[in-house]
């Protein structure tokens, strides 16, 4: 089946006068197929919501082409429109109108029954809270509204830019548990962007990484974390100050490792069998009192894929990406095993 | 349609527009109010009989002076002589000063009265035009807010085509603003034709008369309408309801005067006619006459209904056509 967003080369460059030109989308490329539910992520100012933007016609490119169910936009994006829901970044609405009132407008701008509008703050459970002002609206609730009005139209296709914002717990599983029925049961493609990694993997089908503009991975998520999970082994060890030392035996004897010391453990990647592990060490008279094996999780694989991975004593900056570890801490092995 | 009617109701169910509804209502209510107040038909016999004793006291006062030589040598009136104002003047000057000569009955009658046929075009559109003012602040009200909140790009992911959005909001805001001006000057009418008739003079409300107020009137809502494209216009340029209000204020308030001051200060032949408010007067009175003193000779300068027309005019198609296209081309965030 074709795809209901496709979107190639995308490129957006802000520019401001006195400044250097920043390069928000540096052609991205971007596929979500009917039907699934597909995760956006990426660090801080990688180009996820103005990737949305652009999609939905809020801003101009400067390169790319994008397609929305089989329509080319933004030039057909009026004649699409009808058929996608929408929510970018939180949208604040008149603090003054009611949940209702506000959806009632929206809806009666598009032609659409008044009746759907019951409906689907029942749908996002504002149900009793309909008649109150937007303004004693919590974010969440605000939220749960944003994404209410994305369901008006019936959507084929909806877009939702953080949708977990602000909510509480029982909202997040709310909010799962509604985006997985409307893409399971009833046939609409969601593409969610997010920062809850947890949340996404929890969500998702698919899903692509962003990062600088540029997509780095895409595919079905639970594919991604089997590609990138290579599992690592925690030693630890009864005096921390063998840490060093093992470090170097380990670095002798094993080939295509990476091992990373830490304050009182060593994370070993690329050691299939922990027996390995326990002899090389033991037959240094280095005795170990602890071993794990550790699953990547969506969170590791994506700071690894993002070069965004915390480091001691530097920040990683807001759209900038660094070597996922210290290499002073990493040390990579040149022995055979 | 559908947006059109949105933007209505977006539109009426805004509070500002209840606010500015309200108090409307009620400003015109007590404009009534004070009105009928201050006017009579006329004196009563009692105040006629007052104001004919002061005039009657006044006149023997001068008498007295300007009979009596010595007038000022009375301890009461020597201050008189050591004021230099009065050194030129003769005695009887200096009467006919302090007492001005035939005084008459009429001179010491305060009593005003309205009337309908003379005033009420001028009352109610004036009233027209400040009913436009505020159509002026609403409108910019609307659309600033939508960007300031963001609504405006949640608005433009439902109808991306922003020239049908842009077009529902002007039309929008000229129907809020025909609708307002056509019922409060409706209400206007009715309530000072009522305040003359009962406590005024009605006057004759003729076929010329009804063709004057007819034009004046037509001319205030056109400039009403016209304000309110403006305010929606400043709006759309700042994308922010303060930076549209902050022109709108600034130009009123400051901006004029200093426009007005510099055709002082350069000794420029008509000043006045840097004023939009000039403007706006010719525009609304169908004609205005300048005059200006600066030379030998006085001379005018006349601004018809259609010179004020075609400047005004220009002016809001100017401030529209650069809000359509910073519509159509900017990034909305």
């Amino acid at each position: 089946m074709a795809p209901v967003i496709e979107i190639s080369g995308l490129r957006k460059t802000y520019r401001k006068l006195m400044r250097q030109p920043h390069h928000a989308l540096d052609g991205l490329d971007l596929e979500v197929r009917p039907g699934e539910v597909h995760g956006f992520l990426g660090p801080n100012g990688s180009g996820k919501t103005t990737t949305l933007r652009a999609l939905l016609g809020l801003i101009g490119t400067d390169g790319g082409s994008m397609r929305i169910l089989g329509e080319e936009v933004p030039r057909r994006l009026p004649q699409v429109v009808g058929r996608v829901g929408a929510v970018v970044e939180s949208p604040q609405f008149f603090k003054h109108f009611s949940g209702r009132l506000t959806l009632r407008i929206l809806a009666e701008s598009a032609g659409i029954p008044a009746t759907r509008v019951d409906e689907v703050l029942e749908q996002v459970g504002l149900r009793d809270q309909a008649r109150q002002t937007v303004k004693s609206y919590s974010l969440g609730m605000r939220q749960r509204l944003a994404v209410a009005q994305s369901l008006l139209k019936r959507p084929e296709l909806l877009v939702l830019d953080e949708p977990a914002n602000g909510l509480d717990p029982a909202g997040i599983h709310h909010m799962r548990a509604l985006l997985q029925w409307l893409a399971h049961e009833q046939g609409v493609t969601v593409l969610v962007s997010s920062h809850l990694l947890s949340e996404v993997q929890q969500l998702c089908d698919s899903m692509t990484i962003v990062s600088r503009g540029r997509r780095i991975v895409d595919g079905k998520v639970a594919d991604i974390l089997a590609g990138h999970s290579g599992s690592q082994m925690s030693v630890r060890f009864a005096d921390p100050a063998e840490v060093s030392e093992a470090v170097e035996v380990l670095m002798e004897a094993g080939d295509n490792l990476t091992v990373t010391a830490e304050r009182d453990r060593l994370l070993v990647s690329g050691a299939s069998d922990p027996a390995w592990i326990t002899k090389t060490l033991a037959d240094r008279s280095l005795y170990l009192t602890e071993l794990v094996t550790e699953t990547k999780n969506l969170e590791s694989v994506f700071l690894e894929l993002t070069g965004t991975a915390p480091q001691a004593g530097r920040a990683v900056q807001v759209g900038q990406s660094a070597p996922a570890a210290d290499p002073e801490m990493t040390v990579p092995t040149g022995a055979d095993r | 349609m559908n947006l059109y009617k949105a933007e209505i109701h977006r539109f009426a169910r805004r509070r500002l527009s209840l606010i500015f509804g309200i108090c409307g209502f009620a400003g015109l209510l007590l404009f009534s109010a004070v009105l009928a107040f201050n006017s009579q038909t006329g004196p009563t016999e009692a105040e006629r009989a007052e104001a004919r004793e002061m005039a009657d006291n006044l006149n023997a006062d001068y008498d007295r002076c300007a009979e009596d030589e010595e007038f000022f040598e009375d301890p009461e009136h020597v201050w008189v002589s050591e004021e230099p104002h009065f050194d030129d003047m003769t005695h009887e000057e200096i009467c006919a000063e302090l007492f001005p000569a035939q005084a008459q009955e009429e001179d010491f009658l305060y009593v005003y009265t309205f009337h309908f046929e003379n005033e009420g075009t001028g009352i109610i559109s004036g009233i027209a035009v400040l009913v436009g003012l505020l159509a002026m602040l609403l409108a910019s009200s609307v659309v600033g807010a939508e960007w300031s909140s963001g609504g405006m790009a949640n608005l433009l992911v439902w109808h991306p085509a922003r020239m049908r959005v842009w077009g529902a909001k002007l039309a929008a805001g000229l129907t809020v603003c025909a609708a307002a001006v056509v019922a409060v000057v409706a209400l206007a009418f009715v309530l000072l034709y009522l305040v003359a008739a009962l406590r005024g003079e009605t006057g004759t409300l003729d076929a010329a008369w009804w063709q004057d107020a007819l034009g004046r009137l037509t001319r205030s809502l056109a400039l009403a309408m016209g304000m309110t494209v403006l305010g929606s216009s400043l709006a759309m340029l700042g994308r922010h309801t303060a930076i549209a209000g902050g022109v709108i204020a600034g130009y009123l308030v400051v901006g004029d005067l200093l426009v007005r001051l510099a055709g002082f200060a350069l000794n420029v032949k008509f000043p006045n006619r840097f004023s939009l408010y000039t403007w706006v007067d010719a525009w609304i009175s169908g004609r205005v006459t300048l005059r200006d003193w600066s030379g030998r000779f006085e001379e005018t300068m006349t601004l018809t209904a259609t010179d004020a027309g075609l400047l005004l005019g220009g002016i809001v198609l100017v401030f529209t056509a650069l809000a359509t296209w910073s519509f159509a081309r900017r990034d909305a965030s």
